[in-house]
């Protein structure tokens, strides 16, 4: 091994850092360290006067090793490797110190702060040594996409897929394509008719020459990595078909809360007592009626069933409130006589135009009553008195504190979202996460809302979390984009820190398949070790740390690497005291 | 109580006055800007509530109207222009209506032909008396060169006329106002109010009937003035001719810094600076509380003008010697107090002079009633 030579650079982050830290004591302090060729400072280091002064350094003292200390890796790490890769050097030659985030921001002793960063750096300076060239590796794209659900989020998905030209396996549970649009009467919040959008959509994907539509069939394990998938379709009474493809998008969806749990609406008992999603089946119908056939002169309307409250489902569903308002708006003009009273725990009429139609709706004689989801929900009874409507509800509305009643012939239930019984064999099919609300995880909740831990698999729609129409046809053309671009440039990038098995230490005893959380190790039979698929591995390296007999050897987290950085620090934390 | 909302209510409040009821989402602004909230008195957001939902019985129980004097700010604050005000004013229309037991203030707020007709008949009664029943005209004159006003409206008994009416307008307000007791104290404090209570907090009565010190509490304080003005202008004027009028109606003139004069003219100039304020007001509507004129305001305030006029004619004919002319102004000036007083003080507007400072008395009687079970 050649001899290090290695630049260290220590950023102020403007006053970030260097508020706290004195900079130019830990560049002085970390120069006499052995190796150390430069030892400078910034004030914007990730700048592109920042990241020059690195490259001509390298050119300048023929460095081979850098050492940058500023924000945290996650944000700049990617900027400096680049800085390394075009000055000739590895970018893995590289190591970073973050004493901003761990240090400048949380302390409030510059001396200590000071002699912490100098630590920090140090520990870098001694681990970079160890560091060792990676090289970059790629695997070709198979042009086929599998879309796992025939729903307004699946159907958008494949075509914005199949209309640019490549194959799509659209795999639908039922025997026909729409999902929960099927029963939508009109959508909110311009009241568009459901029915003429889902009939174009199913129109246009079973017509499409390049989307292959498997009903009533299911999905089993897909096996292999981003560009290479491959599983089989298992349809109920025909033959499995095996399919391969380069990507997968997941559009499974929710399905409607089940309203008897809540035993105060007596759903199930209550003949009138329906739910948001009987009710739009009842307005496909254009008559609103109640069991026996009568036109309803009080309707009621409960909002929040099973959402937002610990008992059932803690999240917001997203969508029923702005149902409900539209419910209103329909009722108001299939019946003008008609009372109409919308119980809510708080509206949630947040969108574009959705806000509007609350305001448009208040002004349509609605009785709007807050109760307190927390302390009490609404009881719906069953009324003794001949000359009373069939129901009553009693509740307590928040405004007033008053306990009150209302009289009811109809209650429209609106009931959440929840996921399917058998999300979980789907997340484990495609190799994907599900949060504690049992909705599928994606990469970054923020930054990156479609794609999944695992390469390749994206998830749109609901089975990501509630919502309405146009965020579900969103992230579908979202997700195609992100499929089509990675089809387009023929092959991707998969990450090089990778976990290795050193199969003459390698016992055997598989505690890093059950580990791993990208299902990237399977055990080879005949040799009787575990082996590593470094396409799906991340580089987590949790299986390093639990292989007990050290056969594992995570790349770029080499124990000699993480060893090193220790004595690095400890040994400038003694120098220091 | 009843409990059960009724969308219904609304719609029939809408007869009273009540407008843009359903835009209030209750944000708190009207309580929060009004000078006269304080703690346990959260007008007129509470109000508005009971009334959305249609809550009859709650609202009946309410004392919070008579306790607004109409500045108006709530409703120049208001961001979804619900005119909390108007609603306030709307509701004491309303109240009084529950108070009435006869049915009479609804029938009289709810529809102008029951208002009118009873007008027109009383005024008819009043002239027919006055030429069929009472003696005629004397034309000659005094030896002060006065009408002999006495000989057409007899002193003893106009004074026995004028009782009566005292007594049955009295005795209805006071029916009246035992309903707006039993409301809202009886209904409204559930533990009751001891008696001591309710002698020690008497005197607020007569404080908040002579100085009506809540209505100067509001920001524009001119208002306070104009109707402080008109009210002890009315109520000299009232005395007056109830309990003095033989001293007070007299065919001697005396000189013009005698008491009897004094007092008249004091009277007269009080209400006729509190009504051309409310009078102006109303047609410049520049102020919210003018803006939305129901029917029985205008009928009040032009009624109270007619009467104010003809009652300064009658002095100016009579002091120079015009017989005919104060025998037709008398005529006329019975014919418009009497229906006015009948209408207005026990059914419609004017009944508010009870109300209103039996209403800061019952609110006190509340707030000891709860400060004693805390």
């Amino acid at each position: 091994m050649e001899e290090p030579r290695i630049g260290v650079y220590i950023c102020w982050c403007g006053t970030n850092i260097a508020k706290m830290v004195d900079v130019e004591q830990v560049a002085e302090q970390v120069g006499k360290l052995p190796f150390v060729v430069v030892s400078k400072t910034y004030r914007y280091m990730c700048s592109d006067p920042g990241q020059e002064l690195i490259a001509s350094d390298i050119q300048e003292h023929q460095l081979n090793r850098v050492v940058v200390a500023a924000c945290s890796p996650r944000i700049h790490e990617l900027t400096f490797r680049k800085v390394l890769e075009k000055s000739g050097l590895n970018p893995y030659l590289f190591e970073m110190a973050n004493i901003r985030e761990q240090d400048s921001w949380v302390h409030d002793n510059r001396e200590e702060a000071t002699n912490k960063a100098i630590e920090l750096v140090a520990g870098s300076i001694s681990r970079v040594q160890y560091h060792e060239p990676l090289d970059k590796r790629s695997v070709s794209i198979d042009p086929a996409t599998l879309v796992i659900g025939g729903g307004v989020a699946g159907m958008s998905a494949a075509l914005e897929v199949a209309d640019a030209g490549r194959e799509v396996y659209l795999v639908e549970k039922s025997d026909k394509l729409g999902g929960m649009i099927e029963h939508l009467s009109l959508t909110y919040p311009y009241l568009y008719d459901a029915g003429s959008m889902r009939d174009s959509l199913v129109h246009r994907t079973v017509n499409h020459p390049h989307i292959h539509i498997f009903y009533r069939t299911t999905v089993d394990k897909v096996d292999g990595f981003i560009g290479n998938f491959e599983t089989t379709v298992r349809h109920e009474d025909q033959p499995p078909v095996t399919l391969t493809f380069g990507n997968v998008i997941v559009a499974t969806g929710l399905k409607p809360f089940n309203a008897a749990r809540v035993g105060e609406y007596g759903y199930g008992r209550l003949p009138d007592v329906i739910t948001s999603v009987e009710f739009e089946d009842m307005l496909r119908t254009g008559e609103i009626r109640t069991r026996e056939g009568n036109t309803p002169q009080n309707i009621a309307i409960i909002h929040c069933v099973g959402s937002r409250n610990t008992r059932f489902h803690e999240y917001c569903s997203r969508t029923c409130c702005q149902v409900a308002l539209k419910f209103a708006n329909q009722i108001r003009s299939l019946l003008p006589g008609t009372n109409i009273y919308d119980l809510y725990a708080d509206m949630r009429a947040f969108g574009k135009g959705c806000e509007e139609l609350y305001t448009e709706t208040s002004r349509k004689d609605i009785m709007f009553m807050m109760f307190d989801q927390q302390e009490e929900l609404p009881q719906i009874i069953r009324s003794v008195d001949p000359g009373d409507p069939p129901m009553l509800i009693f509740f307590r509305e928040k405004i007033s504190g008053l306990g009150l009643e209302i009289p009811a012939d109809l209650v429209i239930l609106m009931v959440g979202m929840e996921a399917h019984e058998d999300v979980k064999d789907v997340a484990h099919a495609v190799g994907i996460s599900v949060c504690q609300n049992q909705f599928f995880i994606e990469k970054h909740p923020k930054l990156d809302p479609v794609a999944t831990t695992t390469s390749g698999v994206y998830i749109v729609g609901n089975c990501q979390g509630p919502k309405g129409i146009p965020d579900a046809v969103s992230q579908a053309k979202a997700a195609a984009a992100r499929v089509l671009a990675t089809i387009n440039q023929g092959s991707v990038h998969v990450e090089v820190t990778t976990a290795q098995v050193n199969e003459e230490i390698c016992c055997g005893c598989q505690t890093c398949i059950t580990v791993c959380p990208y299902q990237a190790i399977h055990y080879d039979l005949e040799k009787r070790v575990s082996v590593v698929n470094e396409v799906l591995c991340k580089g987590c390296g949790t299986c390093g740390s639990a292989c007990p007999t050290g056969a594992i050897r995570s790349k770029h987290f080499t124990d000699q690497q993480i060893l090193s950085q220790i004595i690095g620090l400890m040994q400038m934390t003694l120098k220091i005291n | 109580m009843n409990n059960r909302v009724n969308p219904d209510l609304p719609k029939e409040l809408k007869e009273f006055g009540i407008r843009d009821w359903n835009e209030c989402y209750h944000c708190g602004t009207c309580t929060a800007i009004c000078p006269l909230t304080s703690q346990g008195v959260l007008f007129p957001r509470k109000e508005i509530r009971l009334m959305q939902m249609g809550l009859k019985d709650h609202l009946s129980t309410c004392v919070e109207p008579w306790l607004c004097y109409y500045c108006g700010e709530c409703s120049e604050k208001c961001p979804r222009n619900a005119n909390p005000g108007e609603l306030m004013m709307s509701l004491r229309r309303y109240l009084t209506s529950i108070y009435d037991w006869t049915g009479l203030s609804k029938k009289f707020y709810t529809s102008k032909v029951w208002e009118l007709a009873f007008i027109i008949f009383f005024a008819i009664l009043v002239v027919l008396a006055f030429l069929f029943v009472l003696p005629p005209l004397d034309p000659t004159l005094t030896a002060d060169g006065g009408v002999k006003v006495n000989s057409f409206a007899p002193v003893r008994i106009v004074e026995i006329f004028d009782w009566t009416m005292a007594f049955i307008v009295a005795g209805l307000l006071v029916s009246n106002i035992l309903r707006m007791y039993y409301r809202v104290v009886w209904m409204g404090t559930p533990n009751g109010v001891g008696i001591l209570v309710h002698i020690r907090e008497f005197w607020q009565l007569i404080f908040n009937f002579v100085v009506q010190p809540k209505f100067s509490k509001c920001d524009d304080k001119s208002y306070w003035l104009y109707h402080w003005l008109l009210m002890s202008g009315y109520t000299i004027m009232f005395i007056l001719i109830v309990v003095f009028l033989p001293w007070f109606q007299t065919e001697k003139i005396y000189p013009a810094w005698h008491l009897q004069r004094w007092l008249g003219y004091y009277a007269t100039i009080g209400l006729l600076i509190g009504l051309t304020a409310a009078i102006i007001g109303r047609l410049k509507k520049q102020q919210v509380k003018f803006q939305f004129s129901h029917v029985s305001d205008w009928l009040f305030l032009a009624m109270l003008t007619l009467t104010v006029i003809t009652g300064i004619l009658i002095h100016i004919f009579r002091i120079n010697g015009m017989p005919l002319a104060t025998y037709v102004c008398y005529i006329a000036h019975m014919a418009i107090l009497v229906p006015m007083i009948l209408i207005e003080v026990p059914f419609s507007k004017w009944s508010h002079l009870a109300y209103r400072p039996f209403a800061v008395y019952f609110a006190r009687l509340q707030k000891s009633a709860i400060q004693q079970t805390v």
